[in-house]
């Protein structure tokens, strides 16, 4: 069984294989040996390498929350045709996304302006912070999906370039 | 006399701390929300709730016409602010003196003459106390800032008169710099809080931030409950406060202590109020300003001097006075505060609100945990990011950081990034075991504050066994755990009650 997790953005492949008293994990050149499996609700407990560790961990689709000796972390399954690094421009060079869902307090912007890299294309709040989202390249807008004092959520797309290869 | 009914004009762990406080004077509480709040958790701990207003703040918890019309309708005698939002604005003081609503706090006149920096620095130097070298009034011409930044020699700090959280500060090293740093304050502040007025002082290059609690009441009499030490801050917001510093030693304590009540003095300040100061290398401490509120940080003073500060607040309030002689104030043991916030240390600390998926809350002696958030609530993205304060108590400094250590890692918050890894971490550099730090604290130990590495395979492991499970596969490890489909008592067979 093949696993693809990508933790603060670096995937990982972890492999697992059943054996007689456990699992063998395989992550790059390093093999454990997992027993005394326990897993219940929101609580999970083995032995790796003959050590017991205990580790919480809740699931919201794709991304899961854990937290293993006082820290905690996200790690999110990464589909096999994601993993591939085939596409040219990745999403994010044509989109600005906020990092945080939040409101959409400024808008500088109008579809047909041309930005340079680093021109702050929308601003977006959120508990009492603000937080600037800047072109990633130069470019021209070409669509905006939201207006100001509309609420954002997290990794969505607010103002989008025109694609660099339709223009040349 | 005492108060029947309290509006509590705020939200989350602040607002269920003074819901308790006024439970334990048999005061009724009353709750407000907005519209994103309705099902937010201090609301459970009131007598009564009224919805103040729609999710923005300003609409909301900073609407001081529906705040004051809603105490009215509830038949509230007082309100308390709790921090942030209305505490700190000498208007909505006002607003609730004219309306003969008992403000929990100071007098609107004493919150006006602390709020601003400049005027409120010129007071306490009148009574001796010491302040940070510099202008005494709003600077105007640029010749004016030379000749200043000369006289109290480079480094020097250029600041907003209405200042606060950093904006519209700039540190500058040379003369070269100094016309460009003051126009940048200027515009900072200008944009920040509506007012450019900046003014010049010297440059603390390594502070320590000591605040000390003082109460006064209507009577004059007037206790220090010694300091707070709030150097380990991000963004300028502190993430974790101790009590007795590491930097005081008994004859400065007592200074300081002694400078702070002068403060409030000077300032006919009343309620609970907090003076901070700056400590630098040779021990020389300033006055920085007022906080006219009670703080996040006001459980650790609780801990080491078992005064209840809330309580404090609401019966100096209503008029009683402080029933504490300073020599009956003692410290006793060593407390930590640590905030928990929903936010991202491995992302620039970026706010992240969301739901909150498994909670679970670390107990034990010496454990205090006041919070906001239960499992299954949507933290909204229109406040400050604050979810709980994890506060411990113990005999002395180093327990007190084991101690503090093992909550962390006993406290887990899932569904939303926050910083409890972060704040374990804290713990275990060799700065702050030693009690070495100063406000640069974060920026300079970057690199053992971040993630560690060692464990990340277990939890990779972690997750793709959990997947495995989610699938079907069976994951059993050699037998010594059965699977139920059945509950225990379906397992016990015939059973039936017992008449006696």
């Amino acid at each position: 069984m093949e696993n693809r997790l990508r933790h603060l953005n670096e995937i990982h492949l972890i492999k697992l294989a059943k054996e007689k008293d456990g699992y063998k994990a395989i992550i790059g050149d390093a093999e454990y040996k997992v027993s005394d499996l326990f897993v219940k609700e929101n609580l999970i407990c083995f032995r790796i390498d003959g050590e017991l560790r205990v580790i919480y961990h809740a699931q919201d689709s794709g991304t899961r929350y854990m937290a293993l000796a006082g820290e905690h972390y996200v790690v999110e399954t990464v589909k096999a045709r994601e993993s591939g690094a085939k596409s040219t421009v990745p999403q994010e060079e044509n989109s600005v996304t906020s990092q945080m869902p939040g409101l959409l307090v400024k808008l500088p912007v109008a579809v047909g302006d041309k930005v340079k890299a680093g021109e702050t294309l929308a601003i977006v709040e959120a508990m009492k912070m603000q937080n600037e989202l800047r072109a990633p390249r130069d470019g021209t807008v070409e669509k905006i999906n939201f207006q100001e004092g509309e609420q954002v959520d997290a990794l969505q797309a607010i103002v989008e370039l025109a694609d660099l290869h339709e223009k040349q | 006399m005492m108060f029947k009914k309290i509006l509590i004009a705020n939200r989350g762990e602040i607002a269920i701390r003074i819901a308790r406080a006024c439970r334990e004077l048999g005061i009724r509480a009353v709750g407000v929300y907005s519209t994103v709040d309705e099902n937010a958790h201090h609301l459970r701990y009131m007598d009564d709730t009224h919805w103040i207003g729609d999710s923005p703040p300003q609409a909301s918890y900073l609407n001081i016409s529906n705040v004051i019309d809603v105490a009215g309708r509830a038949g509230a005698q007082a309100i308390h602010p709790g921090y942030g939002f209305l505490a700190e604005n000498s208007d909505f003081a006002k607003a609730c003196e004219e309306s003969g609503l008992v403000f929990i706090g100071p007098s609107s006149n004493a919150l006006a003459l602390v709020g601003d920096k400049v005027a409120s620095r010129n007071t306490v130097q009148k009574v001796g106390v010491p302040i940070i070298p510099g202008m005494r009034t709003v600077g105007k011409d640029s010749s004016g800032f030379k000749k200043m930044a000369k006289k109290v020699g480079y480094p020097v700090i250029v600041k907003a008169s209405m200042g606060g959280g950093g904006k519209g500060m700039r540190i500058v090293r040379t003369e070269k710099e100094l016309e460009a740093s003051i126009a940048a304050g200027q515009r900072e502040a200008k944009s920040a809080f509506g007012d450019a007025s900046v003014y010049l002082e010297k440059y603390i290059e390594k502070p320590r931030h000591i605040e000390f609690q003082v109460l006064r009441d209507h009577h004059g009499n007037v206790a220090h409950l010694f300091e707070r030490e709030c150097s380990i801050q991000r963004r300028h917001q502190k993430i974790i406060e101790e009590t007795p510093s590491a930097a005081l030693d008994d004859e400065l304590r007592m200074n300081m202590g002694e400078a702070a009540k002068k403060v409030i003095e000077i300032a006919e300040y009343t309620n609970a109020g907090t003076v901070e100061f700056l400590l630098d290398e040779n021990r020389n401490f300033y006055f920085l300003e007022v906080n006219a509120r009670v703080q996040v940080e006001h459980p650790i003073t609780e801990m080491v001097t078992g005064v209840d500060l809330v309580r404090q607040q609401i019966r100096i309030a209503a008029g009683d006075k402080i029933n504490l002689s300073q020599a009956s104030i003692k410290q006793r043991g060593h407390a930590i505060e640590a905030r928990i916030y929903a936010e991202d240390p491995e992302n620039n600390f970026l706010p992240c609100p969301g739901r909150i998926l498994y909670l679970n809350e670390p107990s034990g002696p010496g454990i205090r945990v006041d919070s906001g958030i239960y499992q299954g609530w949507d933290v909204p993205p229109h406040y400050d990011p604050i979810l709980s304060k994890l506060i411990v108590w113990a005999e002395n400094r180093d327990v007190a950081i084991e101690r503090m250590s093992n909550a962390l890692k006993d406290y887990i918050v899932l569904g939303i990034k926050n910083n409890l890894g972060y704040l374990k971490r804290i713990m275990g550099t060799s700065k702050f075991t030693k009690g070495d730090y100063d406000t640069h604290f974060i920026d300079e130990n970057e690199e053992e504050l971040s993630i560690p590495k060692e464990n990340i395979h277990v939890v990779l492991v972690a997750a793709a066994l959990l997947a495995a499970e989610k699938k079907g596969v069976s994951v059993e490890s050699g037998g010594t755990q059965v699977r139920r489909d059945t509950t225990p008592w379906q397992e016990l067979g015939h059973w039936e009650i017992c008449e006696d």
